[in-house]
């Protein structure tokens, strides 16, 4: 049973820089993953500038017939402000997490999955030590970070296993 | 998610991994040391600090609101404070106070309690114009761009030329919104 | 009065009190500033060789230094004058100074009497690196090695210090082992005093 499907990270124009599937479910291939990701991208962009009124951040709920489209944040907005976003999408859950700096971390997993806001900080952590902490990364550029990697299969596992202990 | 509440940069401090401050010092000594023999002038050292000192900040400052839970800053006078009571300590474990605000909130100075980089440190006559501590200033103008603040940050009372203190001024340029690569009709 | 620092200030460096060296920032102040080192000195560079050597070099100035600081502070101006005598300062003392810990192990070469290692499942200034595939077996921990050589040349020791990732049974990760080469007249020394 996995409960994470996959995980993306998005940098600030929308570029896919990672991409990871934990399961069989939701796989996608190299395409539809750079597509998925520069669709939220550009859906969390557009909604705030559909805002009549100024400061808008984004998306919180938005209703359809097949789907709902749920977000959260911390309270209030503002300059340094990360956010966490939860999407249902039919089947599928899609939990975003938006540093203020546009990176955008977001985790598909099963519905009913909890304290994704927790996994969530746990890895963007980590991407703040193996990735932008090693030399060779390129900001803005795919990640290709061995450690990063093999930290991040440790976390996701850990949560995992927190999981399948309930 | 109900918000929480900013960490102290003391609690943040306390709680991740240390090194030995001289470690610190010699290796930034080091890389003062290259860029002197690299470059020759030390203007271009100058500026080459502030370009070090930028790129690091635009990738600490994911580090800063990871750890502090920093949520909102409301306005310039609020971050400066973030940065002086949170940022210094957490990274160098140094407290820095803010003081000299202008009339319009637009620029301030941050006055270090301490600071790490210049144990040993003298400098010698050839390098007199040297702004031995320019990462610093690099740090706080790149952290602050990548949260759409454009500022000019320059050292006001720098105590390796004689001043009674480390005091680094911020200036604010612009304050930019959350930018996207594409602009509305202009 | 407002704006003052409360850093004391000396008229010169040689009168400020030798500090105790108990000081600390954190490990991501100073894996940001190594991080740094090794780019700054990528743009200054056409090759890897290069690049070890630039970063031995910031390393030696480091450990030159370092070797001043500890004799002084911490062994009443005295310093080693034997090769274990000396290795061994370097793995336990300097190693606990710098890094927080001794080093995992000190070896003596098993091939040659002029070859000695030191040893660290993880390198400090390596914790957050991963080395690029393209880049083979470079290892940052050129600067450790930089400091190691700059410790031993300074006190009388001259020697060719490099560093390498070691493959280990068990392990996912390599460890990195810093190799020592001893010049021809330290080892002859060395035999004269017996």
């Amino acid at each position: 049973m996995a409960a994470i499907y996959s995980l993306y990270i998005i940098n600030k124009s929308g570029g896919l820089i990672f991409y990871k599937d934990y399961g069989s479910a939701g796989r996608m291939d190299t395409n539809d993953s750079l597509r998925v990701a520069s669709l939220w991208h550009s859906m969390h962009a557009i909604s705030q500038q559909l805002s009549p009124t100024v400061g808008c951040l984004g998306i919180e709920l938005l209703e359809a017939d097949t789907f709902d489209l749920h977000c959260f944040q911390s309270l209030t907005g503002g300059y340094l402000n990360p956010f966490i976003y939860l999407f249902i999408y039919k089947h599928t859950r899609y939990w975003f997490f938006l540093p203020s700096t546009g990176t955008k971390l977001f985790v598909v997993c099963e519905p009913g999955t909890q304290h994704m806001e927790g996994l969530l900080k746990v890895i963007y952590e980590l991407y703040t030590d193996y990735v932008l902490k090693n030399p060779f990364y390129e900001m803005e550029m795919p990640i290709r970070c061995e450690l990063f990697d093999i930290n991040l299969s440790q976390a996701i596992q850990k949560d995992r296993v927190a999981l399948l202990g309930r | 998610m109900a918000p929480v509440a900013p960490r102290s940069g003391d609690a943040i401090f306390a709680s991740v991994e240390h090194v030995n401050a001289e470690l610190f010092t010699l290796t930034y000594g080091a890389i003062v040391r290259q860029l002197l023999t690299d470059l020759e002038e030390v203007e271009e050292v100058n500026k080459q600090l502030d370009q070090m000192g930028y790129n690091i900040g635009v990738r600490l400052i994911d580090e800063f609101l990871a750890k502090s839970n920093v949520s909102r800053c409301v306005d310039f006078k609020e971050t400066a404070d973030a940065i002086a009571k949170i940022g210094f300590k957490m990274f160098l474990g140094v407290g820095a106070s803010v003081t000299n605000w202008d009339a319009d909130g637009t620029c301030c100075s941050i006055v270090l309690d301490d600071n790490p980089l210049v144990d040993f440190v003298e400098l010698p006559d050839t390098c007199q114009g040297l702004y031995y501590c320019n990462i610093l200033s690099g740090v706080v103008r790149g952290a602050l761009e990548m949260v759409s603040m454009k500022t000019e940050v320059t050292w006001v009372r720098d105590m390796l030329r004689g001043d009674d203190a480390f005091e680094l001024q911020v200036k604010l340029l612009k304050q930019v919104p959350e930018e996207y690569p594409y602009k509305d009709d202009e | 009065m407002i704006g003052v620092g409360k850093i004391k200030q000396y008229a010169n460096v040689l009168e400020t009190p030798l500090s105790k060296g108990k000081q600390e920032v954190s490990l991501s102040a100073f894996a940001f500033l190594f991080s740094e080192l090794v780019q700054y000195n990528q743009t200054q560079v056409d090759n890897i060789a290069e690049l070890e050597r630039r970063l031995e070099d910031a390393g030696y100035s480091v450990g030159a230094r370092i070797l001043e600081l500890l004799c002084h502070r911490d062994k009443g101006n005295r310093r080693e004058t034997r090769l274990l005598g000396i290795l061994s300062f370097v793995h336990s003392t300097v190693w606990k100074v710098l890094f927080g810990k001794v080093a995992d192990s000190l070896e003596k070469g098993t091939e040659h009497e002029d070859e000695y290692m030191i040893s660290e499942k993880e390198l400090l200034v390596n914790r957050f690196i991963s080395i690029p595939k393209d880049m083979g077996t470079f290892n940052c921990g050129a600067f450790v090695a930089g400091i190691v050589r700059g410790v031993l040349d300074s006190a009388g020791f001259p020697a060719v210090v490099t560093a390498h990732f070691v493959p280990m049974e068990g392990q996912q990760r390599p460890r990195t082992t810093i190799l020592i080469k001893f010049a021809e007249e330290v080892l002859r020394r060395e035999a004269r005093l017996g």
